[in-house]
């Protein structure tokens, strides 16, 4: 590891003397709507589902802004449905699925890769697009009528409501394949397109991360296609497989719905685990903690995750020796999840830690994934789940994951790679005073859901019983005050882009092929077609004088 | 690297530049391949005139799975073809079976269930049975 | 762009009637090209075998919960028009794969000539499906035209299971049988029109003399695409026209 030989033969820290880079090489609308390079494909999924996850922030505002009163504040109870239902759905699909491969992984996995672009360009475009129909035609379903079935469209209701939910099933479909062929596009790219001497294990984790999610989307994903087809056919011409009025069985579609939805979770959660992987390494200055841990790690989650999906269905009526399965092999998935939270915790110890903001976002996941994650498995214990079953509780354990976790390592990474993607800085005070409102606002919006969950307050209800009324306040005011931190957090990323000072070349001293080609980089990623001589993580090479010169 | 390459000569056709090194089978072998695939499926239309009770099933798959493998080996040259390519397409079968695996067991346990509760029900205590079409 | 052609690699063509090929400029080698294409098209057959399986598991549950109904069912389906469908369809699965064969060996009219075969047997494929549909309408099992019109809740009557003979009365949920032969044989027949246009764009590229032995792999793709739709008809004809 101490070796002076150069990481890279591509020279990093030099000023781009004005040469062309990506955002500039060319300009006009059509080309960025027909552009093929990943990067602008990974600033338009950025802007897409930014633009969603604030659409879901305002429902959940609104949900909560209801519940300020225990018999409702500002909506009729089917409004409510609608509302919640909204949320879920944008947040799920048109977010958190897509978010982080979209954006990030589109914008840093060839260069990490040491690659020109992904291996399917034009795929990869597609995939935008698909993503884009999606989001119209969910905007479209609420035109039509809008849908309260709750994001998991469960049957038999989502087959009576007289709502559009053929329409959003068509949004689910199109998403699918949007999700799909990313995921397909990712693995060729990761299999065809390494820089020689980039072998499997000098791979950055953000990669080994994005590779087990691209496997759970190609083979996960399209049973959720044939579901919703099922359920749109169900509606259009009643085939009768899920409606028990005709002899259709609706634990069918649960089993089919959670056959993707459970490893859809992972979807979600595995590249928030590689960013922390990623971050955690290079704010500490420190190799990873159990590469090769961590590594395999994700690739058990992803191979557990298919097998512990009726864990979703405990009060289903499924049989109870199912169940009983379930739950067992529920308890193996806290395994690899363990090893990657301690590897990351190990990796930050006695490292040289610079508390930034990307760093702070990532202080701010370990501590919420270790209680997102735990809670999850006293939720797996069968006895158990049957009293916390559809509570605030579970509510309280996945936003947990989906927003105290996922989207805070979303953020974290955002802000980490930033200053590479549009070669400026945001306000580093404002970006830590953000990053402590979002953390207080979270805590104080979900820790009350967990107690009052246990406390047997149900979910998706628009009134309760008044004995819940501090909780649902606090959660309320909890909510107010992430709001504004994400608003805050809005507001100083999009001025850096208007006025902000001009980033380094290699803003946080890292050492990956991705912060070895210039700031921000051209349109074919590397000057010169880079090979990697040495080990992953290794910093005794960097000098950091070298590379903390600005970008021209 | 070849990144400079302007052209490929012809001479290579068949070496490293071009397509790789790629397996051109035999119209022989294509033709032995579809008449076994038709002799099989004459054999399952004949297994499927006498009963063999629950073994019925598995007989009847038994016999797609090798005409499907045939399919898979040498129509689709997947015999030839590189390690990760039949991983990938194998383990679609194998992610499958789970899908098959646990949602039939639920199933076939649920009447273990239901006996226990005295119920009568084909698959739920809960279903509720229309009545059945009388014909016209 | 300045770095357009300068690197560019391009695979000559074998003879004056074909073109050369341009390897897409992100890749490096003709190898790498093909490989990724491959791997990737792969991937893609991989998630049809798990979006077709959702149907056959949904096909398996309810074989398992009502047998005598799938049993019955599958005695109104007309087993030598699924067996005529299952040769056709063999039979363009090796045109397919011999004309794979002729675009390696560079002979481009061979090429031609079996893909055209080919989409002739989707063709055939199709004309029986569609009697078979027909044959469905006119005893009253899938009454196409009032597929759409709802269904009494009090009683369970579907408009589109009319049964006029009477031959699944006495198993309960007959129309589950028929709806579920419908959907997945719609989708399947889908998946064959859909190759049927990827073979005839395939003959207007071979026309042209763009596949030979240094580049065939749209031909190897859309070649793969339709032993695909074969393999999963392979299983749905002994599941649905001789139900064990």
């Amino acid at each position: 590891m101490t070796t002076n030989v150069p990481v890279i033969d591509s020279h990093h820290g030099t000023p781009a003397t004005g040469k062309p880079n990506f955002l500039n090489c060319s300009s006009g609308l059509m080309s960025w709507a027909g552009t093929l390079d990943h990067k602008r494909i990974g600033v338009m999924y950025l802007v897409g589902t930014m633009i969603a996850f604030l659409c879901g922030g305002l429902f959940a505002l609104l949900v909560r802004l209801h519940l300020w009163e225990p018999h409702g504040m500002l909506f009729s109870n089917a409004d409510y449905n609608q509302i919640f239902t909204l949320h879920g759905a944008f947040m799920v699909f048109l977010f958190v699925i897509p978010a982080i491969p979209g954006s990030l992984g589109n914008m840093v996995l060839p260069l990490m890769l040491g690659a020109k672009d992904v291996a399917l360009p034009r795929l990869n475009l597609l995939s935008f697009y698909l993503w884009l129909t999606g989001a119209i035609l969910a905007t479209l379903a609420i035109v039509l009528g809008g849908f309260d079935t709750g994001w998991t469209f469960y049957a038999p209701y989502s087959l009576y409501t007289n709502k559009a939910v053929v329409t959003i099933g068509l949004a689910i479909f199109v998403l699918g394949f949007s999700s799909i062929f990313t995921g397909l596009n990712f693995i060729v790219t990761v299999h065809k397109l390494r820089a020689p001497g980039l072998t499997w294990f000098r791979m950055p984790l953000f990669v080994w991360a994005l590779y087990a999610t691209s496997l759970l989307q190609v083979l996960a994903t399209p049973v959720l296609g044939i579901t919703v087809l099922l359920v749109a056919f169900e509606r259009l011409y009643h085939i009768g497989i899920f409606d028990p009025r005709l002899g259709g069985d609706p634990v069918l579609f649960e089993h089919f719905f959670w056959f993707y939805s459970h490893p859809a979770v992972y979807i979600m959660v595995l590249p928030a685990f590689g960013i922390i992987s990623e971050l955690v390494s290079v704010h500490s200055r420190k190799p990873l903690f159990g590469y090769k841990l961590i590594a395999f790690s994700s690739i058990a989650i992803a191979i557990i995750s298919f097998l512990v999906w009726g864990h979703h269905m405990f009060t289903s009526g499924q049989s109870t020796y199912a169940m009983f399965a379930f739950s067992f092999l529920t308890f193996f998935v806290a395994i690899p999840t363990a090893i990657k939270e301690f590897s990351w915790v190990a990796t930050v110890w006695k490292g040289s830690i610079a508390l930034n903001s990307p760093m702070l976002y990532t202080i701010a996941f370990l501590i919420i994934f270790a209680i997102g994650g735990l809670t999850g498995v006293i939720l797996g214990a069968l006895n158990v789940d049957i009293h916390l079953h559809d509570t605030y509780f579970v509510v309280a354990h996945f936003h947990y994951v989906m927003m105290g976790s996922i989207a805070l390592a979303f953020f974290a990474g955002l802000h980490h790679w930033w200053p590479k993607m549009f070669g400026v800085m945001y306000d580093e005070t404002l970006a830590k005073i953000a990053c402590g409102i979002i953390f207080v606002g979270f805590n104080l919006t979900f820790l009350p859901q967990f107690i009052m969950g246990s406390r047997g307050m149900p979910r998706r209800y628009a009134t309760y019983v008044p004995d819940f009324e501090a909780y649902h306040r606090a959660s309320t005011i909890g909510a107010m005050v992430l709001g504004s931190g994400v608003a805050l957090m809005v507001f100083y990323l999009v001025a850096s882009l208007l006025s902000g000072k001009k980033a380094m070349q290699n803003q946080w001293g890292g050492v990956t092929l991705d912060w070895h080609t210039p700031t921000p980089p051209p349109l074919e990623n590397f000057d010169h077609p880079p090979s990697v001589t040495t080990e992953v993580y290794d910093y005794s090479t960097l000098d950091l004088r070298t590379t903390q010169t600005p970008v021209s | 690297m070849s990144a400079h390459t302007h052209d490929v000569h012809a001479g290579h056709a068949h070496g490293d530049l071009q397509m790789g090194h790629h397996h051109v089978s035999s119209s022989r072998m294509f033709a032995n391949v579809l008449v076994a695939l038709l002799i099989l499926t004459a054999i399952t239309v004949a297994t499927s005139r006498f009963d063999f009770g629950s073994a019925n099933m598995l007989i009847a798959m038994v016999i797609a799975s090798v005409k499907a493998s045939l399919v898979m080996a040498f129509f689709m040259h997947l015999k030839w073809d590189t390690a990760i390519n039949k991983i990938v397409f194998l383990s679609s079968f194998l992610f499958l079976s789970l899908l098959f695996l646990f949602t039939l067991t639920d199933l076939a346990t649920r009447r273990i269930d239901n006996s226990l509760h005295t119920t009568k029900a084909p698959v739920d205590k809960g279903w509720v049975q229309p009545a059945p079409h009388a014909g016209h | 762009m300045s770095h357009d052609g300068h690197h560019s690699v391009v695979i000559p063509a074998p003879g004056p009637e074909f073109l050369p090929h341009t390897v897409a400029h992100h890749f490096d080698t003709p190898v790498q090209e093909f490989q990724a294409a491959k791997l990737g098209f792969w991937l893609f057959l991989a998630t049809e075998i798990l979006l077709f399986g959702g149907l056959f598991a949904a096909y398996f549950y309810y074989h398992e919960a009502y047998p005598e109904t799938f049993r019955l069912g599958g005695h109104q389906l007309d087993w030598k028009l699924g067996a005529l469908n299952t040769s056709v369809l063999l039979l363009s699965s090796w045109t397919m794969a011999m004309g794979v064969r002729s675009a390696q060996t560079s002979q481009k009219k061979k090429l031609l000539v079996y893909c055209g075969l080919t989409v002739l047997g989707a063709a055939i494929f199709m004309v029986v499906k569609f009697f078979e549909y027909k044959a469905k309408y006119d005893h009253g099992l899938f009454v196409f035209p009032e597929m759409f019109h709802g269904y009494d809740t009090a009683t369970g009557q579907l408009p589109w299971f009319k049964d006029y003979h009477g031959v699944m009365a006495g198993v309960p949920h007959g129309h589950l049988f028929f709806a579920i032969y419908v959907t997945m044989t719609a989708i399947h027949g889908l998946h064959v029109l859909i190759g049927a246009g990827l073979i005839l764009w395939v003959m207007k590229g071979a026309a042209k003399g763009r596949f030979h032995a240094g580049y065939f792999l749209p031909v190897d793709l859309v070649g793969l695409y339709w032993h695909l739709v074969d393999l999963i008809w392979i299983f749905l004809f002994p599941l649905l026209y001789l139900v064990p």
